[in-house]
């Protein structure tokens, strides 16, 4: 089985290690051309087609395949993963070197790679007889891997000469960016082409030729010659800076409101300047939002102060600088030496963090040109300039577009256009952009991820059985909202022989069907959770797992991992259990209909009682969490009603709690917090657990004040303490009251965070007041309950442990990305009700609504309606108008407008509208009605305002 | 940068071979005309020696001899030269200790031991470069030697290491694949009986793969008797030509 | 085996035969036995050699590893020897027992190779205080047929020949901090000098006669022996008595001219091997233990 391979040795050395690899050359390797003779050999996964059909070329009229090289796979991967691009073949070197480059673009290769419509091929050139080279003296490791790019690309045009008798053989066409390795190719007698010449020899499909990505090749550059940025040092002169402490490194973040400012955080723990600020374009020198930059400290006379002037990037195409130089001298304002902070400027870019942006074309104002501003939505982001031939039909559409590259005589970076995702304003279009804005994963799941997926029909077989308790006789039912298709949780409550009671939660068992680090697995990890817009979902698992075989649907099998206790009367713990199981629910019932079946005096099944057992006990253990201490905080939920033909929201409604709300609740909370103590007490180091951290007590400053002036005493040194202030808080002439101190309490807490065990010692979650959590009981819709159930199963030898499981570096970062992907998907869900009010608001015109004052600023008021849940700015500044007397009190908290002085909790009357000035950013606007103010509202007040976003952000506590 | 991918899309593990090939295999028997049995085998950058001495009277205190078998006595050793980084001993440590031991049992359970009662058998192999199976290949190169010698066995002992990546069994590990820290799996089969002498495993691996892993390593370990027995049925011919002059 | 033990007519049998300069195995007094070398036979070692001169097998292996240079000689990189004398050439070597016979001969190597005038020293530094070169020569003996340091010195001096040190540069930044940069060419490599490298030469007394590379049975008629080492050139750098015996002083030199007589053959067929080897580049067909 050896004979056949000759045996080669590559020698590298690294370090100062001699380091010897044996490299085995085969002669079985096919040229990956289905049906190939001469290969012979039964084609597995991707192959190329024999006869590819391939678009019109204007350069190649013979059928032919592509064979890139490792840039061109790198920068120009847009390209290739359009549907037209199809029979093209990757090089396993050139693979090697994308995965050692790029990781998500080697990503994203593999995935169209697995994608058997599209045809790619990876031919393993590094192993194969005819084509392994190895490097000759004087050649450096680059220089190698080209001539083997080359040599590839020979063999495969004389084999396609060898396999194919007539003259019309399939061409192998190299395709190099690289203009010297071209000549080389041709003098070698290979068809060489760049991809630009390539694709814009597609003549039938014109298109494509947008999404090139720019590459600047110096000399080729049609700008203005005149440098406009300062050189970026090379990165190893930044890492010896850095060293020494001549530069420093941090993460970028430009200012949403001033394009020529920014500030850097200084990675590290070093106190004294951990913030810089940038201004002016020269020092920000080209750095994009999220890059990771090397800076250097300006001497302290040049230091200057964050301005509080708002400049919108407005420029057209021109270069030229003199103009950003005078905006720049309106920066320099406000000159008071106890405002001046450290400054810098960026010397050069340790990494870059681009991404495809959303937004909008600028066309240019010349006609026929094709290059364009783009304006991203993120404010924070330059505008990039694009070429571009379609840019009528792009104008007025969200698009996507991509940096290639921010040469330093170019005003703008330069990037490509990548896609259009539609008309703005558009429902669709929106969702799209607000997802690909807060970084939610939503492409449909990839082949190689859906592979993974049981085969249907699915039924439980002997095997899966294994380790598992068979308890489908139980009388199990489950409880959600109505139309809820991924249904995690089941319960069960029957009394046991000796007058306990036997409850038991039943959790999809979603780790028996995601294993381990497979495509699945790694995908689902990366969603890390499932994101509920206001009408659409998008999934962490395949749909088929969410909605049909982890769903604990209804008179249907299913697998599950079970927690089971024996309680007493009183709801107090005997024993507990885990197990993996397989169960049958007997219903799957809504919250209404649970309430009405334990309400109604006539029922009296099995399902009946089983809910009132369950009611029963969760009323005690609720109760008894509450006397520990735990908080019961509110914030405005509310659902929008939709038009079932045009899907646009036609009313609000805030969400109804039921006593079975919070029965389902206090079961899964007890259940977490069972399984959270059987995590850790087994893996004291990498046990997956979430934590609440007490808010540091200056949080709470906004509520005591706000309880000082309702005459209230608020105590918040403890979670009990708060608790009972809380429950304290009752106006019988305004009941709402009670209610908006809890909105405010939640605002003053901390973020829960996931977090692994061995790498923190603080585990107390101070909402639930717990001294340990977890998440156990949403394994469908949050990864964390997925590493749980694993950890679970392990510990109770159910199932069995992999490296990464018990590695609790690998845990750490696992817990970041959730936190994150957690945020994000906040965000996302917030973005997606905001876009949603806007809407509702665009088709009901203007209303006044009452609303409270939540919170008291400087030059606004921040106010809530309850009747939407919505909150808003009322902004008493505006541009061209006479600014009203505004004083401020900061001990109260309180603003006096003229004679009118308002405090948190006032009621006031607004009128709400929306502000569509700005296309890009729409906002729902709130203006004063009552009290009057003269001057300052009015119903007759109807000037455009240009305020800002209303604040949307807040701290939500979840469990 | 990114880490080792061992196993590619295509199947192919890094140095080329495809999941259940072994690497190259070549030996020889009678390196050494001191010695009364010795070997030499490389499989792939892996090399290893081994020599035999006995069966022989005990030798120091003949209190350690046992009254109805020969003792099997080995010593694990490895060049100072034959690892990445350079060995400060060739013996002696935990690691040769422990090698030696399982080498010791391997061999007393295919030896015919009780042939040679108060007698001591040595067998002592030195590993020239380890490029990862040096167990497996210290087993294989002994095993020739112990034939070399002439001393009867039931069997031959065949090694052979196997590891586990992306749901895939890989047999004969060099040493990037052992340092990727995969599970592993080492072990010596006497092939006609198909009986292990000797099975050990490294790190974590789910009960339901041990069948795969250990699968892949028989088989693999099958393929190395091929190997060794065409290694022995040649040193025969041209020992027997030589005697026919 | 380290020695044999002969039996009294035996002894007398050898005697008799090297006072007529007719040796056992048919040499005269001055020959060498056959000498089999070979070089880059451990492929991840910086160079290395196996020599088998008679029934004596040795694997040599030089590994040039980082470090810093010794206080006194700042300047200069510098060698460690290391020599196993592994069970495989006699049992009784198992364990601890062949470290006593590995000790003496690497004392006598440090003598006589690790110095300035066998090996440009200075060729190892890479900055004079801080990086040298140190190369471990480890010398791993297989089998044992007599004269272990003439075999001993043939092998360390064609794996040194045979050694390859990748080259390394020293980058240096306005704040004095250095790097170590490697080159990423695998040719790119320092090879050493090994014209002054020398040989050693042991020469037997046996009855009133010496003679050059013993066998087992002729080191154990032998009482007294000299170990000389010569360079090429004839130059005698270092001598040393060994064996429980004694010499008289008119013998010595008569034992040093031949030594250096000897040694300059030897040194001449050597040095034609190994420039053969060399010569045949990454073709060579390898033997190793195969052949």
């Amino acid at each position: 089985m050896l004979k056949s391979k000759t045996f080669l040795k590559k020698t590298r050395a690294g370090g100062v290690l001699k380091i010897v690899r044996e490299h085995y050359l085969r002669d079985d390797i096919g040229c990956g051309a289905s049906g190939c003779a001469e290969c012979c050999r039964t084609q597995e996964g991707p192959a190329l087609e024999p006869r590819p059909r391939d678009p019109e070329s204007s350069l190649c009229p013979q059928p032919h395949y592509l064979l890139p090289d490792t840039n061109v796979l790198l920068h120009q991967i847009d390209i290739l993963e359009d549907p037209i691009i199809r029979n093209v073949i990757v090089l396993q070197t050139v693979l090697q070197e994308v995965r050692n480059l790029s990781a998500p673009v080697y990503k994203r290769i593999r995935d169209v790679t697995s994608d058997l419509s599209k045809h790619f091929y990876t031919f393993t050139n590094e192993h194969h007889r005819d084509t392994y080279v190895e490097q000759e003296q004087g050649e450096n490791a680059n220089d190698r891997n080209d001539r083997a790019i080359r040599v590839a690309a020979k063999w495969y045009n004389e084999h396609m000469k060898k396999i194919t008798a007539d003259d019309n053989h399939p061409q192998v066409i190299f395709i190099t960016n690289d203009i010297k390795n071209k000549e080389k190719a041709i003098e070698e007698g290979i068809p060489a082409y760049t991809c630009e010449e390539y694709i814009k020899s597609l003549t039938a499909n014109p298109e494509l030729v947008d999404r090139l990505a720019c590459l600047s090749d110096e000399g080729n550059e049609i700008e203005s010659q005149k440098v406009i940025f300062p050189e970026h040092l090379p990165l190893s002169k930044l890492q010896q800076g850095i060293k020494s402490g001549v530069y420093l490194q941090g993460t970028f973040r430009a200012s949403r409101e001033n394009y020529l400012e920014a500030t850097v955080w200084v990675h590290g723990d070093d106190e004294e300047n951990r913030e810089i600020i940038l201004q002016g374009l020269r020092n920000l020198n080209r750095a994009v939002h999220e890059d990771i930059v090397a800076v250097e400290l300006l001497p302290k006379s040049q230091w200057v102060a964050p301005s509080s002037v708002v400049l919108q990037d407005e420029g057209q195409n021109g270069d030229d600088v003199e103009d950003e130089e005078e905006k720049e001298n309106t920066l320099k304002t406000a000159i008071n030496e106890k405002m001046l902070r450290p400054s810098g400027r960026v010397v050069g870019i340790i990494k870059r963090n681009w991404r495809p942006f959303c937004g909008m074309l600028s066309k240019s104002d010349i006609k026929e040109s094709r290059r364009h501003l783009f304006t991203p939505a993120d404010k924070r982001i330059p505008r990039i300039r694009i070429e571009t031939r379609q840019a009528s039909t792009l104008e007025g559409q969200r698009i996507i577009v991509a940096i290639d590259g921010w040469p330093k005589n170019s005003r703008y970076p330069n990037g490509h256009f990548v896609k259009n995702l539609g008309a703005v304003g558009d429902k669709e279009t929106e969702t799209e952009v607000l997802l690909l804005e807060h970084d939610v994963p939503h492409q449909p799941f990839s082949r190689a991820v859906l592979s993974f997926l049981p085969k249907m029909p699915w039924s439980i077989t002997e095997e899966d059985m294994k380790n598992r308790e068979d308890l489908r006789h139980l009388c199990i039912c489950s409880v959600d909202p109505p139309k809820c298709t991924d249904i995690d949780d089941a319960l069960h409550c029957r009394e046991l022989e000796n007058g306990n009671l036997e409850v038991g939660v039943h959790i999809a068992d979603v780790s028996h069907f995601i294993r381990p680090g497979n495509a699945l697995d790694q995908e689902s990890a990366k969603r890390g959770t499932t994101v509920y817009l206001c009408e659409k979902r998008i999934d962490m698992v395949p749909e088929l797992l969410s909605s049909n075989l982890c769903s604990l649907r209804s008179n249907v099998d299913r697998l599950a991992f079970s927690c089971i206790w024996e309680m007493n009367h009183n709801a107090e713990i005997l024993k507990t259990r885990f197990t993996k199981s397989a169960i049958n629910s007997k219903a799957s019932l809504t919250y209404a209909e649970a309430q009405m079946r334990i309400d109604s005096a006539t029922m009296n099944d099995d399902i009946t009682t089983s809910l009132r057992g369950l009611n029963k006990l969760a009323k005690i253990l609720k109760r008894r969490r509450i006397d520990a201490g735990a908080l019961i905080l509110s914030s405005p939920e509310v659902r929008f009603h939709v038009d079932s033909e045009t899907h646009d929201p036609i009313d609000l409604q805030t969400k109804e709690l039921r006593e079975t709300n919070s029965m389902v609740e206090e079961f899964m909370l007890l259940a977490n917090v069972s399984v959270a103590k059987k995590i850790h007490e087994e893996f004291c180091e990498h046990a997956l657990l979430r934590k609440h951290p007490a808010p540091p007590p200056s949080n709470y400053e906004v509520l005591v004040k706000a309880a000082k002036a309702k005459n209230l005493d608020f105590k918040t040194d403890s979670a009990k303490a708060l608790a009972d202030s809380l429950d304290r808080v009752e106006s019988p002439d305004f009941p709402y009251l009670n209610t908006l101190f809890r909105i405010l309490a939640t605002r003053c807490m901390m973020q829960a965070v996931y977090f692994c065990s061995g790498m923190d010692n603080d585990f107390h979650h101070y909402g639930l007041a717990s001294p340990i959590y977890t998440h156990f009981t949403s394994p469908i819709r949050r990864y964390a309950d997925i590493i749980v159930h694993r950890l679970l199963a392990v510990a109770i030898g159910a199932d069995s442990t992999y490296p990464d499981l018990t590695n609790k570096h690998k845990l750490a970062d696992l817990c970041k990305n959730l936190n994150f992907r957690h945020k994000m998907a906040q965000y996302a869900q917030r973005a997606s009700v905001a876009f949603h009010t806007q809407l509702f608001f665009k088709n009901k015109g203007i209303v006044n609504e009452e609303a409270y004052v939540l919170f008291v600023r400087k030059n606004a008021i921040v106010v809530l309606i309850p009747k939407y849940g919505l909150e808003g700015t009322v902004f008493f500044e505006e541009k061209d108008k006479p600014k009203p007397r505004l004083a401020y009190n900061e001990e109260m908290p309180s603003l006096k407008v003229e004679d009118t002085e308002f405090h948190v909790f006032d009621k006031v009357k607004v009128k709400v509208t929306l502000d569509s000035s700005n296309l890009q950013h729409q906002k729902i606007r709130m203006s004063l009605i009552e009290p009057q103010i003269p001057g300052v509202s009015g119903p007759t007040d109807s000037t455009t305002l240009n305020t800002d976003e209303p604040e949307k952000k807040r701290s939500k506590l979840e469990n | 940068m990114a880490g080792l991918e061992l196993l590619s899309d295509q199947g192919y593990r890094v140095d080329g071979r495809r999941a259940g090939e072994l690497r190259k295999i070549q030996a020889r028997m009678g390196v050494f005309a001191q010695a009364d049995g010795s070997a030499y085998i490389e499989q792939g950058n892996t090399k290893a020696l081994a020599v035999v001495y006995g069966p022989h009277e005990m030798r120091g205190s003949r209190s350690r001899a046992l009254p109805d078998r020969a003792l099997v006595n080995c010593q694990y050793s490895m060049a100072t030269f034959s690892t990445g980084e350079r060995k400060r001993r060739p013996h002696g440590d935990r690691k040769a200790c422990e090698m030696g031991l399982q080498l010791r049992q391997t061999f007393e359970a295919a030896i015919l031991t009780q042939l040679y009662p108060r007698s001591q058998i040595d067998i002592y192999v030195q590993v020239l470069q380890a490029d990862g199976g040096n167990y497996a290949a210290c087993v294989n190169a002994a095993t020739l030697a112990v034939l070399d010698a002439g001393i009867p066995m039931r069997d031959f002992v065949c090694a052979c290491s196997a590891g586990f990546v992306d749901g895939t069994a890989l047999a004969d590990l060099s040493h990037v694949e052992e340092a990727a820290g995969g599970p592993q799996v080492a072990l010596a089969l006497l092939p006609a009986s198909g009986q292990l002498a000797l099975l050990e495993m490294d790190a974590r691996l789910h009960e339901d793969h041990l069948q795969q892993v250990l699968e892949a390593a028989s088989q693999a370990a099958r393929d190395v008797h091929a190997l060794l027995d065409r290694v022995v049925r040649q040193h025969v011919r041209e020992a027997a030509l030589l005697l026919g002059d | 085996m380290a020695s044999v033990a002969l039996s009294e007519a035996e002894k007398v049998y050898i005697v008799h035969g090297v006072q007529e300069d007719l040796r056992v195995d048919g040499r005269g007094c001055e020959d060498y036995r056959c000498a089999e070398v070979e070089t880059d036979v451990v492929s991840n070692t910086s160079g290395s050699a196996r020599v088998k001169l008679g029934h004596t097998d040795i694997l040599v292996g030089v590994k040039a590893e980082m470090g810093t240079p010794k206080l006194e000689r700042p300047d200069e990189g510098y060698l460690e020897f290391f020599v196993d004398c592994s069970a495989n050439a006699t049992p009784e070597f198992e364990g601890r027992g062949g470290d006593d016979l590995g000790t003496e001969i690497a004392n006598a190597l440090y003598r006589i190779f690790n110095n300035r005038g066998s090996i440009d020293l200075t060729s190892l530094c890479i900055s004079p205080r801080e990086h040298c070169w140190i190369l471990y020569v480890d010398v791993l003996l297989l089998e044992c047929g007599g004269n272990l340091f003439d075999a001993i010195s043939i092998a360390v001096k064609a794996a040194l020949f045979n050694t390859s040190i990748p080259k390394v540069r020293v980058l240096e930044d306005e704040e004095g901090s250095k790097d170590i940069e490697l080159s990423d060419d695998p040719y790119d490599c320092i090879r050493l000098n090994v014209e002054n490298v020398p040989c050693i030469i042991t020469l037997s007394k046996i009855g009133y006669r010496h003679v050059v590379d013993a066998t087992l049975q002729e080191e154990a008629c032998s009482l007294a022996s000299l170990l000389v080492s010569v360079t090429s050139k004839g130059v005698l750098t270092c001598l040393r008595k060994v064996g429980k015996g004694s010499l008289d002083p008119e013998s010595i030199f008569e034992m040093m001219e031949t030594g250096k007589r000897v040694g300059k053959v030897l040194h001449a067929s050597l040095q034609t091997i190994l420039q053969k080897e060399e010569n045949l580049g990454p073709k060579r067909q390898k033997v190793g233990f195969l052949g």
